[in-house]
């Protein structure tokens, strides 16, 4: 027998935007729901505080919800989109807080770090999600390490460099590399 | 001579900071330079989008986690009590939405007590930010923010959906004179910085966007 959620769940991210840009209020509530557990985890691991993270996925929400008539399919997934604007706005107010951010220490960094893959649920993760955690795991902790902190937590090449006490040219070289690898295997898993 | 649809040397010159562009940690000079190079290299372009989507498929990885309680329907009310009125659309640009005052919201203010509002003037309080809409043709833009203080520090958030790009930002004070505030880009039309003012926060009437060729995209008056 089939319930609301199942239906709620049939329809696609590019319908529910389009539906939220007429006002329908329902579509408002089914993307909530449907987003309000990532954004707010990716806001929580970089700010690390769930009050501010609260605060930041309320303003990433009220953003995507208003700018929901000018998405552009063709320029990504729907998901990215709001992932990009969420992780710019915790790095803003990051920023905001601190000049100097301080190097992480949170749960998603150690687990980004570890290569112990049976922290990974394999049955609720999705193939993507899957094949990016595999990809970054090939690299050098050296490397995963520069990439994951410039990607996910906003640093810049001087900020990775200071944080992890090596030169400016060192920490370039890691991003660039790490980057460059990422790129290839994801690449490479898209095409086969 | 070969027609050439970019220059390698170049491309060679300008590869560590399409890097950095991808990941958003680029800054003032290096990424005007990106921008200007990738108007003319489809090749630094598709090497842009390959990172791109290495960055997007990082981000995946954030675990997904529970929010408050509370969190859907705070979000949901304020969602529909804060909404703009709709208003029409450019031919070629879209339609241009405000964007989220964050950078008030994070250092403690009350921005819905001194935002400007159609044709309800707001006075100005040297404890408060001013905010006040960017607009052009009647559509919104974005927001411009202006924080009092020793400096006064301004804020503009912009999103267009569609235009990439230079712009500088300028503000033109009760005196008359006009002072520049900086020189920022506009990514897949989204744009937001923060700048401190060398004059006092009251003394700004209002902001302007202004396109390297001098012609004004936007402008917002903060009334005080």
């Amino acid at each position: 027998m089939r319930n609301d959620a199942d239906s709620d769940n049939e329809i696609s991210d590019e319908a529910l935007l389009s539906g939220i840009a007429v006002r329908d209020d329902q579509a408002v509530l089914i993307f909530v729901r449907r987003y309000q557990r990532r954004l707010f985890g990716l806001a929580l691991g970089i700010l690390g505080d769930p009050g501010l993270a609260e605060d930041v996925t309320q303003e990433a929400f009220i953003r995507i919800l208003r700018h929901a008539s000018v998405f552009d399919a063709r320029r990504g997934s729907v998901t990215s989109w709001t992932l990009t604007i969420t992780r710019n706005l915790a790095i803003d107010s990051m920023r905001l807080r601190r000049s100097i951010p301080t190097a992480p220490e949170d749960r998603v960094f150690m687990n980004l770090m570890s290569n112990d893959r049976s922290q990974d649920d394999a049955a609720v993760m999705s193939d993507i999600v899957a094949r990016a955690r595999a990809a970054l795991a090939t690299l050098p902790i050296e490397q995963r390490r520069a990439v994951v902190l410039a990607t996910m937590y906003g640093r810049t090449i001087a900020e990775v460099a200071a944080e992890e006490g090596i030169p400016l040219g060192t920490a370039k070289g890691r991003v660039r590399l790490g980057m460059a690898k990422l790129r290839d295997l994801v690449a490479v898993t898209e095409t086969s | 001579m070969s027609d050439r649809t970019h220059d390698s040397v170049n491309c060679e010159a300008i590869s560590g900071s399409v890097h950095e562009f991808a990941l958003g940690t680029i800054s003032g000079r290096d990424r005007s330079l990106v921008l200007e190079h990738l108007e003319t290299c489809p090749h630094c372009r598709a090497e842009l989008d390959s990172l791109a989507a290495v960055t997007d498929a990082l981000l995946l990885l954030a675990p997904e986690i529970e929010p408050p309680l509370g969190f859907e329907s705070r979000l949901v009310e304020r969602f529909l009590k804060d909404e703009p009125e709709p208003v029409p659309a450019r031919s070629h640009r879209g339609i241009w939405l405000a964007a989220a005052a964050l950078l008030v919201a994070v250092v403690g203010f009350g921005v819905g007590t001194v935002t400007t509002h159609g044709s309800n003037p707001t006075h100005y309080d040297a404890s408060r930010p001013l905010t006040a809409r960017l607009t052009s043709s009647g559509v919104v833009l974005g927001q411009v923010i202006v924080t009092p203080g020793k400096p006064s520090w301004m804020s503009m958030t912009v999103d267009d959906g569609n235009w990439s790009g230079v712009a500088w930002c300028q503000v033109t004070l009760r005196s008359g004179r006009v002072e520049t505030v900086g020189r920022f880009t506009l990514l897949h039309g989204y744009g937001a910085w923060t700048a401190p003012l060398k004059a006092a926060g009251n003394q700004v009437r209002t902001a302007q966007l202004v396109s390297v060729d001098g012609k004004v995209i936007a402008s917002a008056i903060l009334r005080t």
